[in-house]
């Protein structure tokens, strides 16, 4: 018994720390913009399958594909919002979401059109036998998945509290006139936020990607658990995305011991639960 | 006086041609197919289409049915019930079709059932495994294929004796599908002595096994067995493989696949597929297929092609021993289908469900090479 819960637990964290990534991505763009990003998971996707044109048709290497494929998804993400999101900023929050929903569908659409439905594995050099750690078993890729996305979430949680981006960016969660009235550049941060969190969805993508195969219809489920993380951590707050992120992870893990029929909806139940008695979330910003 | 001449002949010219094309669709007999051909089973429609048009151009070239050519005609019907409706309506009040085929997804081929029941124009599906759909006492609905069921009660012999064990798992859809073959994959196996000691389900969009194969693992089977589409079947397989399960997989749906073969690389063997048709099948007609499929389309033909190709002879055949083509007696006519295909005879029973003809289990030898290892025949439900 204990071995089978070692195992569910290292399951649980390298997803839960997957679905931090995703879902800090998810929290920074709603708390700075005010938008809800339903393209999101379509950033994962991109990721994804960016890293695998890179590997296979351009012969790239694996570990340099995958800050290429996360930069240039986070260069889409710089260009759309000057070109798209920066024309809808005053607009009623419905309007941006609209543009997300539409943005979302020509993403997935275009995946479609390119690569065919087919699902793809993007080749990497790390072994796929399984290390055997007393009684778990783990491949070396999930390994690195976990350490890639532990080292990001703590450079995100320095670049947050240390430097002047990151310090602009909680200024502007606060409270957005008052942020532009002290000097921050609103233009850039927005620039900024919204290319940060598109590479986040990619990085998140591709390591998934790489773990599991890449399909052009793989971010609809991924959006959906982002907006859980964000909805379990509290609209807006990093910190409580990363923790709401190991939450949904572990209960998925640990949910598949009573019924593996109802993993997808005990991240529902959470919300449901949550929404009943702390409304703003487990941090309130 | 020149010019005007001149423009004279060029309509003289396309009205000919105009009528010449109403003379020769006017005597081809149309049948339509709806399959997918956008979305996310694309690519399976597009390949059974291509199927269905091989036999098309081998049936005419031999003189086609009551001395006239056949005309396939096809619509998108995107695995969407609503969508298939129409496109359905649209080739039976507008192409005149006597006939349809589709619509691979069993929810938009039982939404068809009602518009062939109205239009009185018989449906042959190729695929769609659904058991309801021949449940709905429907005189104009044929399946020329299995359903999971039917494979759970003619299998169960050939099932036992590659688990290799008497303890069994189940990691199947959480839909229809993964819990009929639950059920009767697992009725089976309990009446010749086996224990089915773990079930899980899980979604289609899942990707993440490992806390279910964790479960499975703490159970101790001496056999897995599965359903799923490529991306399920490669991420189960795969992750089985990386916590340590070496045991027998046994999958229905897209196991042992080519494209699967391809996305389990290094841990390909040791897994047998349930499946319609396979490459190596080994018979002169399945290898005359298979070479004019490749001559035609410069790919290798799919088990959904199979289904297409097969379900237009059976059609044609029926037309022809209708004598007409009559909606109701084609149906009737089909009935008394007696075809021999590239995978074995096909007969209906009297709820339009075939029988009779065969179901493989392919094992998987050195490193991904396809191998028939048994050949059942589904009996009579």
């Amino acid at each position: 018994m204990l071995e089978t819960i070692a195992q569910y637990a290292f399951n649980g964290l390298v997803f839960g720390a997957n679905y931090a990534l995703i879902g800090i991505g998810l929290t920074l763009i709603f708390g700075v913009m005010n938008l809800a990003n339903f393209a999101h998971g379509q950033f994962y996707m991109l990721g994804g399958f960016l890293a695998y044109m890179l590997v296979v048709k351009l012969g790239v290497n694996y570990f340099a594909a995958l800050p290429l494929a996360v930069l240039a998804v986070a260069a889409l993400g710089w260009l759309l919002e000057r070109t798209v999101f920066i024309r809808l900023r005053d607009r009623s929050p419905m309007t941006g979401v609209l543009a997300t929903i539409g943005l979302a569908i020509l993403l997935e659409s275009g995946a479609l059109l390119t690569w065919g439905p087919q699902p793809e594995s993007i080749p990497n050099p790390l072994s796929p036998m399984p290390i055997e750690i007393g009684p778990l078993f783990i491949t070396p890729m999930r390994l690195f998945v976990l350490g890639v996305t532990v080292v990001f979430l703590l450079g995100l949680y320095a670049f947050m509290n240390h430097t002047r981006t990151g310090t602009a960016m909680r200024a502007t969660f606060q409270n957005r006139d008052a942020a532009a009235l002290v000097g921050v550049d609103i233009d850039r941060l927005y620039a900024v936020t919204f290319a940060l969190g598109a590479g986040l969805a990619a990085l998140a993508g591709v390591l998934l990607g790489s773990l599991f195969l890449v399909h052009p219809t793989m971010g609809d489920s991924a959006t959906l658990k982002a907006f859980i993380v964000v909805i379990l951590g509290g609209l807006g707050s990093v910190i409580g995305s990363a923790v709401g992120g190991l939450i949904l992870g572990m209960a998925e893990s640990f949910g598949t011991m009573v019924s593996s029929a109802w993993k997808d909806a005990i991240g529902f139940i959470l919300v449901i639960v949550i929404l009943l008695y702390r409304p703003d979330g487990l941090f309130r910003r | 006086m020149k010019q005007q001449r001149k423009s004279a002949i060029a309509i003289l010219v396309g009205a000919a041609a105009l009528a010449l094309s109403t003379l020769s669709s006017a005597q081809a007999t149309r049948i339509g197919a709806v399959y997918p051909l956008t979305g996310g089973v694309s690519y399976d429609g597009i390949t059974k289409l291509n199927g269905a048009k091989l036999a098309v151009d081998e049936i005419n070239a031999k003189g086609g049915v009551l001395g006239r050519p056949i005309e396939l005609l096809s619509e998108d019907g995107a695995c969407n019930p609503a969508q298939s409706v129409a496109s359905a309506e649209k080739l039976i009040t507008q192409s005149k079709v006597v006939a349809l085929l589709g619509a691979i997804c069993s929810s938009a081929t039982g939404a068809i059932g009602e518009t062939i029941k109205k239009y009185k124009i018989p449906l042959i599906s190729g695929v769609s495994t659904a058991e309801r759909l021949t449940e709905q006492n429907n005189p104009y609905f044929f399946r020329a294929t299995t359903t999971t069921t039917l494979n759970g009660k003619s299998m169960g012999e050939t099932l036992s004796k590659i688990a290799n064990g008497k303890r069994v798992a189940f990691i199947v859809t959480s839909d229809d599908w993964g819990r009929s073959a639950a059920q009767s994959y697992g009725d089976s196996l309990k009446a010749r002595g086996a224990e089915i000691v773990a079930t899980e389900y899980f979604d289609r969009a899942e990707t993440d096994f490992a806390a279910m194969l964790t479960k499975i693992r703490a159970a101790k089977p001496d056999a897995i067995i599965s359903t799923g589409g490529f991306q399920n079947a490669a991420n189960v397989t795969k992750q089985a493989r990386q916590m340590g399960l070496q045991q027998v997989i046994i999958g229905e749906g897209a196991f042992t696949s080519e494209a699967y073969n391809k996305l389990v690389d290094p841990f390909t063997d040791n897994v047998f597929g349930i499946i319609e048709w396979v490459s190596v099948i080994d018979s002169a007609q399945n290898r005359k297929f298979i070479d004019d499929y490749k001559a035609k389309y410069k790919e290798i033909p799919t088990k959904f092609s199979v289904a297409g190709y097969q379900t237009v002879y059976i059609l044609a055949q029926a037309i022809q021993r209708a004598g007409s083509t009559d909606g109701e007696k084609i149906a009737a006519a089909l009935k008394a289908t007696n075809y021999d295909g590239l995978t074995g005879n096909y007969r209906f029973d009297d709820k339009g469900q075939a029988y009779n003809f065969n179901m493989y289990i392919v094992a998987n030898v050195n490193k991904g090479q396809n191998q028939v290892r048994e050949v059942v025949k589904i009996g009579k439900q």
